[in-house]
């Protein structure tokens, strides 16, 4: 059993002395607003000269009150607000939170191209999330241009997802069931053109930034972390794998039907920044090739449920049914009941494993919805990978451990 | 004592060395349908999760607080964790083509007091046990003993009140910057 | 200084239009990128929706470099006052764009942790309606505050607050 040094607390709520150095620190507040600390984060740094000694994140500058304002509203209201934490992978958190309603109220019978669609955008998010990271990282470094070809990109993905659920983030298009609605005619050609060109661009991005040299020397040696450390710092994702251990929740605890797609778990043994970034480079390739088998399963057949009580019926057939109607009014204006219990629902979100520990009380609203943020761990290692490093490094490692706020403060 | 089921072998012992070394304490023994639980009194922690830690479970994934009011006891502090596998750790040896044995995932679920409710902190056992005690403490008042720095982390320091508990309102108890500049009282919350 | 006739003053008109010309032609926005919003702020950055042809792509970091503070993302109560500071910061003339529903009127959320909009604490010039805003949304704020600037909205930019 091991015990963790408790010194380490004490060290930094001192601000004047460290203990065992006798020479003056200075003491910057990397503050809320900076270009890249990635969104609202402020980082005490301990300086002794160039080098940190110690670095204290402070959060809570997005608190946004997501999980109390999920519990006043109906279960499937609770959809739309869900989806602004992780707001760079927005279908990530519609996901997870979905599989556990579907959980609780013991729905099995997804349909199969529900599923399929389920799968596609969810790593079409993934892939649109890591070019952010990709993008902004590299900025970060001072490679500006990787930027431009990261967003183009992306900006191809968000004309497939504005094409089909009518927004480009904030999509809000699952829904405890299946999904809101089925793709309209011409989305495959799209897609068809997207798993074209993907490939060509994105070993272009890789050709560019995978054996430069300035990114080595920025990116190898900073940052490292020991797989046991990491495990113990309770991080996962990108980061886990980037120091060599293989857990890939969509491996592990499949859902949603990936245990039938044929993809690698991508990990890289040296544990620093370099391996990370290196880990998300490979991820996109695999998502890609996710997206690529999904499209040729592609099945026919409905997107939602069967179940009239949880989805509401076809709008043609509320004009001529009583029984549709009443059933829609019911769904409108009172939501569903979902039967008493909680759930602890994990999904591997490009951060880590996002999961999602809901708890019902038998009535239309949930009780409480609980999330683990994956990045509000990976976030807190940076008092461990902090120390040592130059104010440079620093930007580097926040910008590969990859935190967004909106889940770091919910 | 629940059946065990399969790929649950380790757990179910798990729950039965914890229901016979903490006695009153334990309170219950669930096999939900995602993992196997086990809820107890916050007296029993620093036991139970020594006896977690030496059963394999070497990730802590979550420390999450639930406020039941109005039913008691109100308040649940729940713990997940991961197991590991020593395989995961060796390179090479899952092939990441293939699907690895999944580690095992267990919860505890802690009742503390409803009137103070206090609870041993984790930090000297995980290093990231110390941010979401601190969330804990600041969204639902429970006191964390043991922890080295307790103080609020989302909400800014001079703020008063626990917000997730359920007689807080969802409004918030007066706004601090109101619309146009001007003061003027929270709007009234309409219950159905 | 009047030269052709007492009702239109010549030379200050044609200044004050050089000026607006000036001003409004290289908007310098200022990173207060919050949440979901700022990345499409940083979208309007890309090559897809470039806004470096309307002068305003040099976004500075520093409050005293730059004129315009496009508040994209909701505000939390923690934050607020750090906003204030910051608005306070930049020198004067200085603009706001309130980016977004959660910016404009608090958006999706209406609870303890956000304010109830930004104008609680700034004044604002344009309000960008969208959760998020597309980037075209945002371009077009930008255009209609150059107009406003070309037209002399902030006629007297020392008495606003």
């Amino acid at each position: 059993m091991s015990t963790t040094d408790l010194s380490i607390f004490a060290a930094e709520k001192d601000l004047t002395a460290y203990p065992g150095d006798e020479r003056d620190t200075l003491v910057l507040s990397m503050g809320p607003q900076h270009p890249s600390t990635h969104g609202v984060l402020r980082v005490m740094l301990r300086l002794d000269g160039e080098t940190v000694i110690s670095a204290q994140p402070e959060i809570g500058f997005l608190h946004t009150g997501i999980e109390k304002q999920a519990e006043n509203l109906f279960w499937q209201q609770a959809v739309t607000v869900v989806d602004r934490a992780d707001y760079l992978a927005p279908l990530s958190n519609s996901l997870c939170y979905v599989l556990a309603a579907e959980r609780l109220l013991g729905i099995d019978n997804i349909p199969p191209r529900a599923q399929v669609l389920r799968v596609m955008f969810t790593e079409l998010t993934r892939i649109a999330s890591h070019l952010v990271q990709l993008g902004t990282h590299a900025i970060d470094l001072g490679a500006q241009s990787i930027f431009m070809y990261a967003f183009e990109m992306r900006e191809r993905i968000l004309e497939i997802m504005e094409f089909v659920t009518g927004a480009r983030m904030h999509q809000s298009w699952f829904r405890i069931g299946g999904v809101a609605l089925d793709v309209p005619k011409g989305f495959l050609a799209k897609m068809d053109d997207f798993i074209e060109r993907f490939p060509e661009r994105l070993t272009d991005m890789r050709a560019i930034l995978e054996k430069n040299v300035i990114i080595m020397d920025r990116l190898i040696g900073v940052g490292v972390i020991s797989a046991q450390e990491a495990i113990d710092w309770g991080l996962t994702g990108p980061i886990l794998r980037g120091s060599g251990v293989p857990y890939d929740v969509r491996k592990a605890f499949p859902y949603s039907g990936y245990e039938t797609y044929d993809f690698d778990i991508c990990t890289h043994p040296a544990g620093d920044c370099y391996s990370r970034f290196i880990v998300r480079l490979d991820e996109m390739h695999q998502a890609w090739r996710i997206i690529k088998q999904a499209r040729e399963k592609f099945p026919d057949g409905p997107v939602t449920i069967d179940d009239r009580k949880i989805i509401p019926p076809p709008k043609t057939e509320i004009q001529h049914s009583m029984e549709a109607l009443i059933h829609h009014f019911k769904l409108v204006s009172s939501g569903f009941n979902v039967p008493e219990g909680h759930i602890y629902q994990p999904v591997e979100s490009p951060r880590g494993e996002l999961g999602m520990y809901v708890t019902s009380a038998g009535g239309n609203k949930p009780w409480r919805v609980r999330w683990r943020p994956p990045s509000f761990y990976n976030l807190q290692a940076l008092r461990r990978l902090a120390p040592g490093n130059l104010v440079a490094d620093i930007v580097a490692i926040i910008g590969s451990l990859d935190p967004v706020f909106g889940e770091v403060d919910r | 004592m629940p059946e065990a089921q399969p790929g649950r072998e380790v757990t179910a012992a798990l729950l039965t060395q914890l229901a016979q070394s903490l006695g009153p304490l334990f309170l219950e023994a669930v096999s939900a349908a995602d993992m196997d639980e086990a809820a107890i009194l916050p007296d029993g922690l620093l036991a139970a999760v020594d006896a977690v830690r030496a059963a394999g479970f070497n990730q802590l994934l979550d420390i999450g607080g639930t406020d039941h009011h109005p039913l008691t006891p109100r308040f649940e502090i729940s713990y997940h964790f991961l197991a590991f596998p020593p395989e995961y750790l060796e390179p090479g040896r899952i092939n990441s083509t293939a699907t690895p044995l999944a580690p095992a995932r267990f919860r505890l679920r802690v009742f503390p007091d409803d009137r103070d409710p206090v609870v041993p902190s984790l930090c000297g056992r995980w290093p990231n046990a110390d941010w979401p005690e601190r969330e804990a403490w600041d969204l639902f008042g429970v006191r964390f003993d043991g922890h080295p720095d307790l103080r609020r982390i989302l909400m800014p320091d001079d703020w008063e009140g626990h917000p997730l508990r359920k007689d807080y309102p969802l409004r918030g108890l007066n706004r601090r910057f109101n619309p146009g500049g001007l003061p003027g009282p929270v709007p009234p919350v309409v219950t159905k | 200084m009047e030269m052709m006739s007492p009702q239109q003053p010549f030379i200050t008109t044609k200044l004050d239009e050089f000026i607006h010309w000036a001003q409004s032609s290289a908007i310098w926005p200022m990173t207060m990128g919050l949440a979901c919003c700022a990345i499409e702020m940083m979208s309007i950055v890309s090559p897809r929706y470039d806004t470096s042809r309307f002068g305003a792509e040099v976004f500075r970091a520093s409050p005293r470099q730059s004129d315009l503070m496009i508040v994209s993302g909701r505000v939390a109560n923690k934050m607020a006052p750090i906003l204030r500071m910051l608005y306070d910061q930049m020198p004067d003339p200085k603009w706001v764009i309130s980016m977004g529903a959660c910016a404009s009127s608090g958006g999706v959320f209406d609870n303890y942790a956000i304010l109830p909009g930004v104008d609680s604490i700034l004044p604002v010039d344009i309000y960008v309606p969208g959760c998020p805003p597309s980037p075209d949304a945002l371009i077009y704020a930008l255009m209609q505050l150059r107009r406003q600037i070309e037209a002399g909205g902030k006629a007297n930019v020392l008495a606003r607050a």
